[in-house]
């Protein structure tokens, strides 16, 4: 997840808007924890992504998604016996442990919940990083008075989420030129990491290092910010921000009536 | 221009010795250098001498930032390190380019990432955009602004690190191997803004391995041996000097050099019309090669020109977008990877993005017995001795020279006996007479039968230690010649089409 330099509708908003947008968003998706109304959310985020033209970078992270959702499943049905029985996970028919796992309506509906929950906040982060340019989001939070570590802080993961991506891709790439086959089963599933993490990290360690002695050295805590152009909101982000007063306004009446 | 013009002394260590945490031999020891206002330091000595330490230690950040045991004094513009907040105070009199290029490079686009400096100057606009034109310009990243940094080649991101860092007009540079992955263009672009900046009285300390492209613009060299200055003197005294002189690798190229054609030996590689795109970049457009058994090849090419896009096509880390790829009667367009890595061994750029093991013969082991698990020692041993690692069996690879990994990278590829070795840029980061022991190990394995690829953008290599030249720009060939006299070609054509022999034990010594 990074910026991506695009002539998006996303791309002309000022950080402060798209700012507002993803926090919305966040506190709308806590709000509440009704399937329907968190599956609007997230039609509605994907809806200003398509918009937006970056509908097709939001698709990448269904496979994540995807595989949360199968994990919260399993949990929920494992933890929680709420609500009308669907089924069960061994067959009733099976001798003496038969019956065991009820596959419950309850656990269903917070699985689900959670992973909508989630998809919205996650679509909504997403659309701001990738459309934001990492200084324009550091003059912003300087601006909003957040502590510079803090910023920096932001500024680094944001950094290291590709950097360790391109990393791992060029070790898994030298590691398969020497006919690197990562093993079968788990063990040999685990065994395979190896290769693979040793490098990442000791190389990782390494880069972390000299990114922040880079950042020092560029003068990040000095207070002294001129951004090169000036973002100003203009009429786009007035009516991005009635847009999102509105859609939050009839949801949250749904929500109260 | 010497130190004794009189010229106000910009950087100054007196006495400093350096001992890293958890380690009992000083990295540093005794080190007294002065740079003055104007001047050009270059700093040259064997990988492993201390030369990184150094300027971590002039730069203050071996006092802020490091433990470790620090003796003597650091001076920048007369002012004590240790009277400095932290490095972000020392930003403003000195800036740092640091020899990982890739960890440097912070934002999202070229430009962004050069300006990102400037905006906490509190300098007015106008000069930071005159200053940010005049830097990229310069350094000739312009056609490139708008690119992600992460998408670039080696050699362009050691130039936006270098520009993001001259554009904040430091009165004092201390640059780590600035130029390494770049090519001989780049490296007089960036020596000339060198001297520019020093003429405006700017202080710079430059470490390198370069010497000929770059020691000729310095004022002073100074000689680094197991952390202690071994000599200081004039660029044209010291280059007398014949360690620092680079040594021809010698003997590399055998008596009668090899020639495809006139043998009527198949090629061990094929490429057809081969295209490559990503990102909506065409790295390769449209490009034919062939390379004859036993051939020892160089692909020279400015940084960014796809060489290393090109090599990664023949043990299939790249699949063509169009056009073919035979390697070894293998179509590389789409035979697995792990099955081409019995054909062909590629040795990257950087060691350590392969090397995990806990000893180096495990090391070693780990390709071999992915490609046959009832391999034994033999194998491992012959290729330890031939890179002359046989000694450092036991050792931890990561605890190695920069040097030793390289040549423990190589020995891991050719333990694999693939018929053909790539190596892409296989000098970067080594003195020359590490660099000359890597060319040596490379003649003695074209002579055991294997064919050798090599990537760089360091021409002298090329013309010493390969049969072939091919210069690539932009993704095509526009340049292919022989680096000898044309002539049949002899032994090589005789070696068998079937798995390179790797014979260290039964080559005879050279």
């Amino acid at each position: 997840m990074q910026y991506i330099t695009r002539e998006s509708a996303f791309h002309r908003l000022h950080p402060f808007t798209k700012l507002i947008f993803a926090i919305v968003v966040v506190l709308l998706a806590v709000l509440t924890s009704d399937i329907v109304m968190l599956a609007v959310l997230v039609g509605a985020v994907v809806a200003a992504a398509v918009v937006g033209g970056l509908a097709r970078d939001l698709l990448r992270q269904v496979p994540l998604l995807a595989s949360l959702a199968v994990s919260l499943l399993a949990l929920t049905v494992l933890t929680i016996h709420n609500g009308e029985i669907l089924g069960y996970l061994v067959p009733q028919s099976v001798p003496v442990i038969g019956g065991a796992f009820p596959v419950t309506v309850g656990a269903i509906d917070l699985a689900a919940a959670m992973s909508l929950r989630f998809a919205a906040m996650l679509f909504a982060f997403q659309l701001f990083v990738i459309s934001t340019q990492p200084r324009d989001l550091v003059h912003l939070l300087d601006r909003l008075r957040m502590p510079i570590d803090y910023t920096l802080m932001l500024l680094i993961a944001l950094r290291f989420i590709p950097s360790l991506q391109l990393e791992g891709k060029r070790i898994h790439e030298a590691q398969l030129a020497r006919a690197y086959n990562p093993g079968r089963g788990i063990s040999g599933k685990v065994r395979g990491l190896f290769p693979i993490i040793i490098p990442l990290v000791s190389n990782s360690l390494g880069k972390a290092t000299v990114l922040g002695l880079t950042i020092d050295l560029r003068g990040y805590r000095s207070g002294l910010r001129t951004p090169m152009r000036d973002l100003a909101p203009g009429r786009v982000d007035v009516a991005g921000i009635c847009c999102m007063g509105v859609v939050a306004a009839g949801y949250l009446a749904v929500l109260l009536v | 221009m010497s130190p004794e013009t009189g010229r106000e002394i910009a950087l100054s260590l007196r006495a400093v010795s350096y001992t890293y945490p958890g380690s009992e031999a000083p990295a540093l020891n005794g080190i007294d250098l002065e740079v003055r206002r104007g001047e050009i330091v270059f700093v040259t000595g064997p990988t492993g001498a201390g030369k990184t330490t150094l300027c971590l230690a002039a730069s203050g950040i071996l006092h802020h930032e490091y433990g470790g045991a620090l003796e003597g004094a650091v001076a920048i513009l007369g002012k004590k390190v240790r009277d400095y907040r932290n490095m972000g105070e020392i930003g403003r009199d000195i800036g740092v380019v640091f020899d990982d290029a890739d960890a440097q490079l912070i934002f999202s686009t070229v430009e962004e990432e050069v300006a990102s400096g400037l905006e906490n100057l509190g300098i007015p606009r106008a000069e930071m955009q005159q200053r940010l034109r005049d830097v990229m310009e310069a350094i000739g990243i312009t056609d490139f602004a708008d690119r992600a940094p992460h998408t670039l080649s080696g050699g362009q991101k050691q130039r936006v690190a270098i520009a993001a860092t001259l554009v904040l007009g430091t009165e004092i540079l201390v640059l780590d191997e600035p130029t390494a992955e770049l090519d001989a263009e780049a490296t007089g672009a960036v020596s000339t803004l060198l001297r520019r900046l020093a003429e405006k009285g700017t202080a710079v300390l430059i470490v390198e391995q370069k010497l000929n492209e770059l020691a000729t613009i310095a004022d002073r060299m100074v000689l680094i041996e197991g952390g202690t200055i071994a000599k200081v003197g004039s660029p044209a005294e010291m280059m007398q000097d014949s360690v620092l002189r680079h040594p021809a690798p010698g003997n590399i190229r055998p008596p009668a050099p090899a020639a495809a054609s006139p043998c009527g030996v198949p090629p061990i590689v094929s490429v057809r019309d081969l295209v490559h795109r990503y990102d909506g970049v065409t790295a390769i457009g449209g490009l034919d090669l062939e390379v004859a058994p036993g051939e020892i090849v160089a692909v020279v090419g400015e940084n960014g020109s796809g060489k290393t896009t090109l090599v990664k096509h023949f043990n299939g880390l790249l699949r063509p977008t169009r056009g073919s790829v035979i390697v070894d009667g293998l179509d590389a367009g789409s035979v697995p990877v792990a099955e081409l890595a019995r054909h062909v061994g590629l040795v990257f750029q950087n060691p350590d993005t392969m090397l995990f093991a806990e000893t180096v013969e495990e090391e070693v082991a780990f390709g071999l017995k992915n490609i046959d698990p009832r391999s034994t020692g033999e194998p491992i041993d012959a290729a330890l001795s031939e890179v002359g690692l046989l000694h450092r069996k036991a050792a931890y690879p990561r605890s190695l020279s920069r040097g030793e990994r390289q040549r423990l990278a190589i020995a891991c590829v050719i333990a694999m006996r693939p018929r053909l070795i790539v190596l892409d840029e296989p000098t970067t980061g080594l003195d020359a007479r590490e660099a000359a022991r890597v060319m040596e190990t490379l003649g003695h394995l074209r002579q055991d039968g294997h064919t050798i690829v090599m990537v760089t953008h360091d021409m002298l290599l090329g013309e010493e230690c390969a049969d072939r030249i091919v210069r690539m720009e932009q993704g095509r060939i526009v340049g292919d010649r022989r680096t000898y006299e044309e002539g049949l070609c002899p032994k090589l054509c005789s070696i068998s089409p079937g798995r390179a022999p790797f014979t260290a034990s039964t080559r005879s010594p050279n």
